[in-house]
């Protein structure tokens, strides 16, 4: 493969892999929104703990005497371990449902602001990242271009999850109770439905999957405190692009904005973010409803 | 409360304020100096969200515009009138609000609110990679400049800031928020309060949603320009920390905080802040769970703030006192 | 089928109930018209070739089962839908499309069956409101509104017809249903339309509380000078009362177009529109 489709097909991958990470925080952040109609801008603190906690897990479990190449499994631990904030942060926000928008947006920032003095009593000011552990998992390579197999592995994790998601939605009861709970709260509950139940378990998934998303990122990218706060703006570029509550809009989104990246490392390095961000206003601005989101009133 | 208790609790607020320069040492007054920069942006921020319904994540965006704007005329430039830089601020400030509102008014809720959070970062990121124009993350330089023609040239910085600017930012301040108070009290804020309400019968009485949003807007970028220009002026710097989200999260916090259903409630959560950010700054260097946890306490329990919360004390106290009771309206 | 009066009739001797005088009707153009208007959704045909006019003075009322297209029909007198065909005039001028402040400023209201308020501005302030649009006084930054003496004049007048005079400084969302109701029309007066449109404003209030509210709308409608008055309603005793002509829809067509003791003297009419016959209660 020659050397100019190699450096190509390395920062796609790399744009892939970033792509497969946000999908699931931003599935998280959908799923929520989708249900509940709020805007969890903790979100990213979520990414964040599973970041922090998978680097602490991976560390002990290794330390401990556990073979390499439980790295994965390790990780995967990790973020479902750090759902259980979930439940008691839903509980919380319960005080506010039937406020206004604005409250609710107040309340998650207040979560933004505790999580960070939360991150730096634990594990202190530094980032922390793993010594390329994963690359127990080896290398596939084709010439000049290789790519870590953990990172196939995480872009197929993904893609296993949109399907899980997909199915989930669709063809199990629970699936069909929460999509009708999103269309009409006050009907859903009127049937019968326990809404709290439904509240909670939906939240929990959200936290699970940003937990997750952040706990597998972890062996390519350091653990910092700036990660929760820039993470979150990334999110919502992902939904607003993909529309606010879609799952379908998650994964087109979150391809989409890997995709810019990618091609702005290629072409501007110094504008990616900036890209991002154009693409966003120019999105709310003709399509505010996204890809596949519902339109605004 | 009635409107004549107010006016004297503001009368004995504005005293005390006045008196601290002069009794207290300079580390308060200078700690407060800020304060009269955020006091005013928020002046601004709360006609957009507290009168017109319209909650901005990006308005710490005109704080670096502000900041920036004095960056550029007295550093780069050499103006150094501060009145000069303040109108200037307060124009560019207008100027890029304008386009930017006319395209975000169109939006309500949340779309409005992530629209103006990507104003708000679309700027950082300006700020951050044009770092040949804007110094990057180590932001540009704000001299001291002069105020009402003098230099001051006696007085170190800080006896600056906390002497002749300390006053000169006190009455910016009082003269910003007496302004506001005439436009809340007139018939474009009457019109504006009825958009917040109900936008659709507002409409059918003839209120130009978007025109008056619009105009709101504007207003509130000239105000978080002037308050930004304070900030510069104190802190020496312009840098590109000052219109990250998380800043204009802060605002939110300040205005919910002092209460946003009140004119003067987001210039009392401004003052509880900046003090309240110092004090537990020197107790923990966990002050940001502190603060956290308050935010989430105000927002639950005491969803009027501040401001609210004297209100009903004092309503309480008037009905004890008084005979009658009249259902009067708490916004002014 | 439908019947239109042919010529200036005198005002009736004797009324067996407390109707309104016949109006003059002067020969010249009607204040709002719509000319043969229909409207789709669709496959759906909502309005089929409409025509109705109302003129100065004229109070008329629209009926008609539920899905007649009543609504449909209004919000194309309101602008707020623009017609699949035909046209609709209001003094003269096409309004298809036109927004609702454009309205207010060209002497239309209309009130909605739901009750519209803002929650926290006292009587006095929603109904000053409309009189800051009326004496176009809405850019006015910094003049304080308590001390403008012409509105609170104006705002003390619209309060006193609709009895909500001791109600002024109170909150809106504090006042009960009945007195949201007369808030909702007045400030819709207070921009002097010279025509209102209600949708069905009696509904929700309780039957004893109507007529009440009926005179007090019509009697305010007399002092502010408004000159054409459309009603939706359902309750044909209200219709029978206060209007000048009936125009009753039926499944998108105008089934007729009749002052009162026309419309009441025909069975089949009176069938398809209420349902039943005259006399039986609803």
């Amino acid at each position: 493969m020659p050397a100019a489709t190699s450096a190509i097909a390395n920062i796609l991958i790399g744009g892939i892999f970033h792509a497969a990470v946000l999908f699931l925080v931003a599935a998280g952040l959908q799923l929520v929104f989708g249900v509940q109609k709020i805007v969890n801008l903790a979100c990213g603190s979520f990414y964040a703990l599973g970041a922090y906690f998978g680097i602490t897990l991976v560390n002990f479990g290794l330390g401990a005497g556990l073979p390499d190449w439980t790295l994965l499994p390790l990780l995967v631990l990790a973020g479902l371990l750090m759902a259980v904030v979930g439940p008691p942060i839903e509980r919380l926000l319960r005080a506010v449902y039937d406020r206004d928008e604005s409250f609710q947006l107040l309340l998650t920032f207040a979560l933004v602001l505790m999580f960070q003095d939360i991150f730096r009593l634990v594990w202190g000011a530094n980032p922390r990242s793993l010594n390329n552990v994963h690359l127990v998992y080896g290398k596939w390579t084709v010439g000049d271009f290789s790519v870590p197999v953990y990172n196939l592995l995480v872009i197929s994790a993904a893609l296993l999850a949109a399907f899980l998601i997909g199915l989930f939605l669709k063809h199990t009861t629970f699936g069909r109770l929460l999509r009708a709970t999103a269309e009409n709260r006050a009907m859903a509950e009127a049937l019968g439905v326990n809404v709290r139940a439904v509240y909670a378990a939906v939240f929990t998934l959200g936290t699970l999957l940003g937990t997750l998303g952040g706990a597998l990122v972890v062996p390519t990218a350091a653990a910092s405190l700036d990660m929760a706060v820039e993470f979150v703006i990334e999110a919502f570029a992902v939904v607003v692009i993909g529309g606010l509550g879609s799952m379908p809009g998650a994964l087109a989104g979150a391809g989409l904005v890997g995709l810019i990246r990618a091609c702005a490392l290629v072409l501007y390095p110094e504008f990616e973010i900036l890209a991002i961000y154009l693409i966003v206003i120019v999105v709310l601005l003709l399509r505010p409803s996204g890809l596949f989101g519902k339109p605004a009133t | 409360m009635k409107q004549g208790s107010a006016l004297l609790l503001v009368a004995i607020a504005a005293g005390a304020l006045a008196l601290v320069p002069i009794l207290a040492p300079p580390f308060y007054a200078n700690l407060l100096v800020p304060f009269y920069g955020y006091a005013i942006a928020l002046l601004g921020f709360n006609l957009l969200f507290g009168y017109t319904g319209l909650l901005s994540f990006g308005h710490a965006l005109f704080l670096g515009l502000g900041a920036y704007t004095a960056a550029v005329l007295a550093g780069l430039w050499g103006i150094k009138e501060f009145e000069v830089v303040l109108l200037a601020a307060a124009l560019v400030g207008l100027l890029l609000a304008l386009p930017l509102g006319w395209l975000a008014v169109r939006y309500r809720g949340i779309f409005f609110g992530m629209l103006t959070l990507a104003y708000g970062m679309l700027a950082h990121a300006v700020l951050f990679k044009f770092y040949h124009l804007t110094g990057g993350d180590s932001g540009m330089r704000v001299p001291r400049m002069h105020l009402l023609g003098l230099e001051f040239a006696a007085y170190n910085k800080i006896e600056l800031l906390a002497g002749p600017f300390y006053y000169y930012c006190l009455t910016l301040c009082a003269l910003a928020a007496l302004l506001m108070w005439r436009i809340v009290r007139s018939p474009f804020g009457l019109h504006l309060r009825s958009l917040r309400d109900n936008a659709q019968k507002a409409e059918y009485l003839g209120v130009r949603a978007h025109q008056f949003r619009l105009a709101a807007f504007a207003i509130s970028g000239i105000y978080g320009a002037v308050g930004g220009t304070i900030l510069g002026f104190r802190t020496g710097l312009a840098d590109p920390e000052l219109v990250y989200w998380t800043h204009s999260g802060h605002l939110v916090f300040m205005t919910v905080l002092g209460g946003f259903s009140s004119l003067l409630g987001p210039v009392i959560g401004a003052l509880a802040l900046t003090l309240l950010q110092d004090q537990l700054q020197s107790l923990t260097q966990y002050w940001r769970l502190v603060l956290g946890a308050i935010l989430a306490l105000v927002v639950i329990f005491l969803p009027r703030g501040l401001a609210g919360l004297a209100f009903d004390v004092g309503r309480l106290h008037g009905r004890r006192s008084a005979s009658s009771t009249a259902n009067t309206t708490e916004t002014a | 089928m439908t019947h239109q009066p042919t010529s200036n009739a005198s005002p009736r001797a004797e009324a067996p109930k407390a109707a309104p005088p016949r109006p003059i009707v002067r020969a010249r153009s009607p204040l709002i018209e719509t000319r043969s208007v229909c409207k789709n959704y669709g496959a759906f045909r909502a309005l089929e070739d409409v025509s109705i006019a109302v003129r100065e003075g004229e109070f008329v009322s629209i009926v008609g089962p539920n899905g007649a297209g009543k609504t449909t029909l209004v919000n194309l007198l309101t602008g707020l839908l623009v017609p699949t065909k035909g046209e609709v005039y209001f003094k003269g001028r096409n309004i298809a499309g036109v927004c609702p402040v454009t309205l207010a400023t060209q002497g239309m209201a209309r009130t909605f069956q739901l009750v519209q308020i803002f929650p926290e501005l006292t009587v006095a302030e929603t109904i000053a409101t409309a009189v800051i649009t009326r004496q176009g006084k809405r850019w006015r930054l910094l003049s304080p509104l308590p001390q403008d003496a012409q509105i609170a004049t104006r705002v003390a007048e619209i309060a006193g017809m609709f009895g909500l005079s001791s109600r002024l400084a109170t909150l809106s969302r504090l006042l009960s249903q009945g007195e949201k109701k007369l808030l909702d029309v007045a400030s819709a007066f207070a921009l002097d339309p010279q025509l209102i449109l209600l949708d069905e404003p009696t509904s929700g209030v309780s039957t004893a509380e109507k007529h009440a509210v009926m005179t007090t709308l019509v009697g305010a409608a007399r002092a502010a000078g408004v000159q054409a008055i459309i009603l939706v309603e359902h309750d044909m005793d209200l219709v029978a009362a206060y209007s000048h002509r009936i125009i009753a829809l039926s499944e998108g067509r105008v089934l007729a177009d009749l002052p009162p003791e026309e419309f009441f003297a025909d069975p089949v009419i009176i069938e398809t529109v209420v349902g039943k016959r005259r006399g039986v209660s609803c």
